[in-house]
């Protein structure tokens, strides 16, 4: 019978054991464990859209020649004027409420919707209002006292009657974030024209403001 | 040959016990624990922490924010990948995390040109 020496055993042995540590080595590279991981997770969203119409709209416009008049705010169209002295600003919001958005959800894709119901040679820009105000007493006089970006989020030719879009996107997304969107104040930027958009409390549906809100949530 | 069989089988016992220790080493196991649905849970924290981000005005994300970080994460790098609902990776990139007072949030930036819309999950991870 033959006989394996002691030797050749502790060889063998020594052999099959370097080969493993070897393969744990390559086992834990390949899990990229070269930095210590402590903590993974994932999150997943949910995705959804939430138009909003005029019956989530709140617009006005104010009056530097009237300026404590708060008429606009039952106006049937908002008008937009740059005359010297008798400048017009309109406001527009929406209320989210509706869409049940907590404040570490966003927006997708958010367009605003404004209908020119009187034409002129002026461009309108769209300044994000990040303050709170209300179509029942904003007046001009008011106006100074709101949080109003001095970046206009877009703007709009008003040379033709018809829908004008916005693309407001940044501007909800953080409004949601914020938790209530305050809108947009709506000027003239050149142009010497007085024009008009629809307000909410227009008579005809389609010339009111609406906007188009894709989110996650 | 009774003898060496059973030689050798102490050796691969060895052998793969040895595997399974520095396994083990290698993902900070040795006072660590497992959490259901996550990777190796030790450290500053094991809870899953709310993530949100930010777009510019084309939709496009800009970064994500990981809200209520625990002090004691100070240090550790965030990595966040953007997934699509098919779990590919539509971009990635990470930051340490700051030092602050009390809950913090950590920002990541610099994801290149990615829509938000296309974003379906965050895959989160915090490493040393």
């Amino acid at each position: 019978m033959r006989r394996f020496r002691p030797t050749r055993v502790r060889l063998v042995a020594s052999i099959l054991v370097g080969s493993l540590g070897f393969a744990g080595v390559g086992y834990a590279a390949s899990l990229g464990l070269g930095s210590k991981q402590l903590h993974a997770w994932r999150q997943t969203l949910t995705k959804g859209t939430c138009n909003q119409t005029s019956t989530t709209a709140d617009d006005t416009y104010v009056q530097q020649a009237l300026p404590t008049s708060t008429a606009g705010g039952t106006a049937t169209t908002l008008t937009i004027s740059p005359l010297a002295g008798a400048q017009d600003y309109a406001f527009i919001r929406f209320n989210l409420s509706g869409c049940s958005l907590p404040t570490s959800a966003g927006a997708d894709s958010a367009v605003l919707t404004v209908r020119v119901t009187t034409a002129g040679a002026d461009t309108i820009s769209l300044f994000p209002v990040t303050s709170s105000w209300s179509s029942s007493t904003l007046n001009w006089n008011g106006v100074s006292s709101l949080t109003i970006g001095s970046t206009a989020t877009g703007t709009f030719s008003a040379s033709s009657t018809g829908n004008k879009t916005v693309t407001v996107t940044a501007d909800v997304d953080a409004a949601i974030k914020a938790g209530t969107l305050w809108g947009w104040e709506l000027r003239a930027t050149s142009g010497t024209a007085i024009v008009a958009i629809g307000a909410a409390q227009n008579g005809t549906a389609a010339n009111r403001p609406s906007m188009t809100l894709s989110y996650e949530k | 040959m009774k003898r060496l069989t059973r030689i050798l089988g102490i050796a691969l016992t060895a052998a793969f016990l040895s595997v399974g220790v520095a396994s083990a080493a290698s993902l900070g196991l040795a006072t660590g624990k497992l959490g259901a649905g996550s990777v190796a849970v030790s450290g500053c924290t094991s809870s899953s922490l709310t993530a949100t981000r930010n777009v510019d005005n084309n939709g496009n994300v800009t970064q994500v924010n990981v809200l209520s970080v625990p002090q004691a994460c100070a240090g550790q790098t965030l990595a966040v990948t953007l997934e699509n609902s098919s779990h590919t990776s539509l971009g990635a990139a990470s930051a340490p995390v700051g030092t602050c007072t009390g809950g913090c949030t950590a920002t990541v930036a610099g994801f290149g040109t990615v829509s938000a819309a296309n974003v379906t999950a965050y895959s989160l991870s915090l490493t040393q």
